[in-house]
């Protein structure tokens, strides 16, 4: 069974979405709630091994930790008819069930408390798998677990399984409403340096964009986080469909990853998708709209169907470093060449000026259980020098409260900044950096940039 | 006097005409002298007929002369019969004058003298004959050009005589379209059997016939399309166009295909199968021949016997009904090969095995075998590979499909000391042994009808594009496994070329994959789901594998000025492909530089020279696209480069003269 990943779920956020991801995939593979193999479902040539495993009794497990400090998340799960699904040994809640309290420092210093336990499930989890490829981390960024947990596992998972590719699909808050978690900048900026120091490949799930589209494509007034976790598992079942329906290539990570990353550190993709239906729309009134691989393909690269908030590039400066897309339906092949001259032509998309970049398309297969409404529909992986607006958009909020000194003591708390706020700086730094290599790639002389320059 | 010349012209006086002088009357003469002419004619044509005929053929047959064949023997029949009304006009006169004297010479000679044009006639046949020496459908052709002819006597004894050979003719057509036997024991039939003994003989007993069988049976499960039957052009009848031949020929040849499936038969064969099993066999195979035409055959039987009527012997007459046999021919062939034999999933085995369309499976593959096939092959090699693709196909969970039963790989072993001239292809340095990824077969075990499209050839040219598309995925998943390597390194050029060089093999998949495969196969599946004829089918596969070879740069073109060295004909010379060659070559040093190099130094050194010679050839191929504007594989490398440069860097890299980088905008 090779190419396998473990999905690691953390936090409030990351279980909800991740309890959201498994349902698709239960879905598409044909496999039931309680994780038997429905009848309709087993001739299928799809790859259920990439994320499930089977138990002696032949129903299948999911390759997944749950991992929370509250139980709220958990429970609902465990309530749910997919309670059986999971294997109960890899749900993991702390003890005290008190949480983190929304705040990142705390979640860092259960997960180190908790380490042993934690990497106990996650090292029998990868003992049972032939040829582990990787972990995919859920979680959010401005939450205390998801963000303070998920910050410490990913600096060991590093240590622990260097070979091994460590994929997370972080949400990153919605700025377009007050949070109720006040230190929330705090949070994303002490995520953002793990995420750009021990990540390899970070898919970015921007709240605000997301509530954007639900809002303004799918028009649902007030969008509910099962709305909003419905758009997130599309992005992730799309994102991992070569993997699970094998076609031609990409049949692993790696080989969807690192064509988009060419540079170490910006490893932050941003995701489209389209066409996007609500449940509501399909029943009322199905709007039925002629899709073609141009078309599917032309519309990825319009900003609204984008799925990361970007601040309008005024300048005109940044450019796409890479692109993926996975189209998935009926597709004449032969429409993908023709495609990308279309688009080619019409310039619609701008490239890095320092390398060679195109857009990549894989075609994959659909799952055969699941109807659909359209004919094609295409999933866009993107690296954009642009999302380096919304790093920056964090660093401001961040500047906003540490020059304030506000909300620091919840902070100083706990054992990492008991002495110095340091850690506040450095991480600051790093995601300074990080923006600024982000503009230079959208330069020529990239070629030529090195970090301490940029800092002088 | 008179009676003279009537034995004269009944042809039993071998005298010549002048030796008597003492005419009655002073034309009579020359009346004579005409009748003379006559009988002299029919003469010539009376020989022809004895020499040819059928009894002179017993006593010809003992001695070793050269047989006439049956078309001739139907000549002279057809001859002496129009002869025969000849020599009732004879016996007419005969009586005639013996019942009254006082009739004159010029009296018989009216009576013969119609007779001229038609034995001029045949007589211009017969020296056409011998002069071309022409034989069986030759003759056949030669008889039906003097059908039209203005004397409506010529023409109805024309008509008659080729009455007599077209017997001969619609006959051999019957039993080779209906059963695909070939009744012509003096290879007068426009198909004709290429024996690879020379000493067969076509004596039509019993038990030659069964050897004939067995041979040809054999000559089947070795796979190969042609069972012996060719067409003989020199052959062909003027009327009947070289398209209905090659239909005709055809037909026979699926027919006799359906006679001898190889499974049916080794199966009725076989004693050790329990009795009602075996009956059943046995019944199937008997009735095999027979469930070809359904309830057709005697319709079919009748209509071509029909043909034998001279006034129904039309082109467009035998043309139908050779259309009517052949729909009945494809549509059973269409059963047995697609619906039986499964074609359609077949050709879909071919994508996803030969084509690499299971992408997981050769991944799998790869990460278990790609340290073996690295190295040369050794005596051990077929047998590793054959149980790490079974490990490969357990761990894609296809262990348990049939489909996976029917593959096989083979590595041929050479001997390291003789040179490797077994060695498929790719053997630029012939001191080495070639290593497992150029000399690598993938072997397909097909069900029975299947060889008449995956013959040898086109699995050899399948062989071809499944090496090139292993090698690039071993390369690129070489390029991919670097990647947390480089990200983790921090330095910029390195992780800058490593990702030139994926972003190449990436580009070059997908060119492959989706542009020349993909593309390509939804072709020829859409080609196969609107026919249901087996030829077309056929026309189809063929246009589809050489589509995916031109495109792929696999075809050999006698491009001179190639840069590829040591190319032994055989080996594939195409420029395009010796510099996608060469970068294979370049990415696979550049995976094992990090076996050879220590420090930073050399590195930089290494990198350096990596980094020129994959300017060096992506410039190469852009240049490629002027000299190659005008053949087919131009077009195909301007779409490799589309994808290539798709933002226009390597072309501004490469620093390229003008005409190029405006080609590359196409």
């Amino acid at each position: 069974m090779p190419s396998e990943m473990i999905t690691l779920q953390l936090g409030q956020c990351g279980n909800q979405i991740g309890f959201e991801f498994w349902k698709q995939l239960c879905i598409e593979h044909g496999i039931s709630p309680e994780g038997i193999l429905e009848e309709f479902a087993s001739a299928g040539s799809d790859r259920k091994d990439v994320f499930f495993y089977q138990a002696d009794d032949d129903h299948y497990i999911p390759r997944a930790v749950l991992l929370d400090l509250e139980p709220r998340v958990i429970h609902t799960i465990m309530n749910s008819p997919y309670a059986k699904l999971y294997n109960p040994e890899n749900v993991y809640l702390s003890k005290h069930g008190g949480g983190a309290g929304n705040n990142w420092a705390s979640g860092y210093a259960q997960g180190e408390k908790l380490n042993e336990e934690v990497f106990d499930i996650i090292n029998r989890e990868a003992d049972g798998s032939d040829n582990l490829e990787g972990f995919v981390l859920c979680h959010s960024i401005a939450g205390g677990t998801g963000s303070g947990m998920g910050s410490y596992i990913l600096e060991h998972l590093s240590d622990r399984f260097p070979k091994k590719l460590v994929q997370t699909y972080s949400v990153f808050p919605n700025l377009d409403e007050i949070s109720d978690v006040v230190v929330q900048p705090y949070n994303s900026l002490l995520t953002l340096k793990r995420l750009t120091e021990s990540a390899d490949c970070v898919m970015v799930l921007d709240n605000t964009a997301l509530n954007r589209i639900a809002s303004d494509r799918l028009h649902i007034q007030n969008p509910s986080f099962a709305q909003i976790n419905t758009l997130v598992s599309t992005i992730m079942s799309a994102s991992t469909a070569t993997l699970r329906y094998p076609s031609y290539m990409n049949n692993d990570l790696i080989s969807l990853v690192a064509p988009l990353i060419p540079t170490p550190r910006l490893h932050f993709l941003m995701t489209g998708y389209t066409p996007l239906t609500a449940d509501h729309e399909l029943n009322a009134a199905p709007k039925i709209r002629k899709t073609t691989v141009l078309d599917v393909m032309q519309r990825l690269l319009q900003p609204k169907n984008m799925m990361v908030s970007l601040s309008p590039d005024r300048t005109n400066q940044h450019c796409y470093i890479s692109i993926l897309n996975i189209i998935q339906g009926e597709v004449d092949p032969s429409q993908v060449h023709k495609s990308l001259q279309r688009i080619r032509e019409r310039k619609l998309a701008s490239f890095i000026p320092w390398g060679p970049a195109s857009i990549q398309v894989a075609l994959s297969r659909r799952s055969p259980y699941v109807h659909a409404s359209h004919k094609v529909s295409g999933l866009l992986l993107a690296n954009h020098t642009n999302i380096s607006s919304l790093f920056d958009r964090c660093l401001q909020q961040f500047d906003k409260l540490r020059k304030r000194e506000a909300f620091l003591e919840v902070f100083r708390k706990e054992p990492m900044f008991k002495e110095s706020l340091e850690e506040f700086d450095e991480s600051r730094s790093v995601v300074d950096d990080l923006v600024h290599e982000y503009q230079a790639a959208a330069t020529p002389d990239y070629v030529h940039w090195n970090p301490e320059s940029s800092q002088i | 006097m008179i009676h003279d010349a009537l034995l004269m012209l009944w042809d039993c006086s071998p005298t010549n005409g002048s030796n008597e002088n003492n005419y009655s009357n002073d034309g009579d003469a020359e009346i004579y002298g005409r009748i003379y002419e006559i009988a002299k004619s029919h003469h010539r044509i009376q020989n022809f007929v004895e020499t040819t005929g059928f009894r002179s053929r017993k006593t010809l047959s003992a001695s070793n002369h050269k047989l006439y064949g049956l078309y001739t023997q139907a000549l002279s029949e057809g001859m002496s019969e129009v002869l025969q009304l000849y020599k009732k006009t004879l016996i007419e006169v005969e009586s005639l004058v013996i019942g009254n004297i006082n009739y004159t010479l010029s009296f018989v000679y009216s009576y013969v003298e119609k007779y001229r044009g038609l034995f001029n006639t045949l007589n211009r046949v017969i020296t056409t004959i011998k002069e071309r020496r022409l034989v069986g459908c030759q003759i056949l052709s030669l008889i039906h050009q003097y059908i039209l002819n203005g004397s409506e006597m010529v023409h109805e004894a024309i008509v008659k005589i080729f009455t007599c050979m077209n017997k001969v003719f619609v006959n051999q057509l019957c039993t080779w379209l209906l059963y695909g036997e070939l009744r012509d024991p003096y290879q007068e039939f426009f198909i004709f059997r290429n024996l690879d003994e020379p000493s067969e003989t076509f004596l039509s007993t019993p038990s030659s016939a069964q050897t004939c069988d067995k041979s040809l049976v054999s000559t089947l499960q070795d796979a190969t399309l042609d069972c012996g039957f060719t067409l003989n052009p020199s052959m062909i009848p003027h009327f009947v166009p070289l398209s209905l031949a090659q239909e005709i020929l055809f037909i026979g040849k699926t027919v006799l295909l359906f006679g001898f499936e190889p499974k049916k038969t080794k199966k009725s064969n076989n004693f050790a199968t329990n009795r009602s099993m075996m009956t059943l066999q046995k019944c199937v195979t008997d009735s095999r021949r027979f469930t070809i035409w359904e309830e057709k055959e005697a319709e079919f039987h009748e209509k071509l016997q029909k043909l034998k009527n001279p006034e129904v012997f039309e082109v467009c007459n035998l043309r139908s009904v050779v259309r009517d046999i052949k729909e009945c021919v494809t549509k059973h062939l269409w059963t047995v090969a697609v619906e039986e034999a499964q074609l359609i999933h077949e050709l879909k085995l071919m994508k996803d095995f030969y084509l690499l369309g299971r992408g997981e499976l050769f991944l799998e593959l790869l990460r278990l075998t790609a340290h073996m096939l690295d190295k040369a092959t050794t005596r051990t090699s077929t047998r590793d590979m054959n149980h790490a693709f079974q490990l490969a196909a357990r761990a894609v969970f296809l262990s348990n499909s049939a489909d996976i039963e029917k593959f096989s790989f083979e590595l041929p072993y050479v001997k390291p000391n003789t040179t490797g001239n077994s060695s498929v292809e790719e053997d630029s340095n012939c001191s080495s042994v070639a290593d497992g990824w150029s000399s690598i077969i993938l072997k397909y075990d097909f069900k029975w009808p299947l060889h008449l499209l995956f013959t040898p050839e086109v699995l050899a040219r399948y062989n071809d594009m499944f090496r090139l598309l292993l090698r690039i995925k071993k390369t690129q998943h070489d390029l991919h496994a670097l990647w947390k390597t480089y990200k983790q390194s921090a330095s910029f050029p390195v992780s800058q070329l490593h990702n030139k060089l994926m972003f190449l093999m990436d580009n070059l998949q997908h060119y492959m994959q989706a542009d020349v495969l993909e593309t390509n196969f939804s072709r020829l599946m859409d080609a196969v789901n609107k026919t249901n004829d087996f030829e077309k089918l056929k026309r189809a596969h063929a246009t589809f594998l050489a589509d995916v070879l031109s495109q792929s740069f696999l075809t050999v073109t006698s491009f001179s000025d190639s840069d590829c060295s040591g190319d032994t004909g055989d080996s594939i010379n195409n420029p395009v492909f010796c510099n996608i060659m060469d970068l294979l070559k370049l990415c696979h040093s550049f995976c094992s530089m990090n076996e050879i190099v220590s420090d930073r130094e050399a590195e930089d050194y290494y990198i350096r020279g990596y980094s020129e010679r994959f300017n060096k050839l992506v410039k190469h191929l852009m240049q490629l696209l002027v000299s190659l504007r005008d053949r087919p594989c131009g077009v195909y490398l301007a779409r490799l480069l589309m994808r290539l440069d798709y933002n226009r860097w390597l072309s501004g890299e490469a620093q390229l003269t003008q005409s190029v980088t405006n080609m590359l905008r196409y």
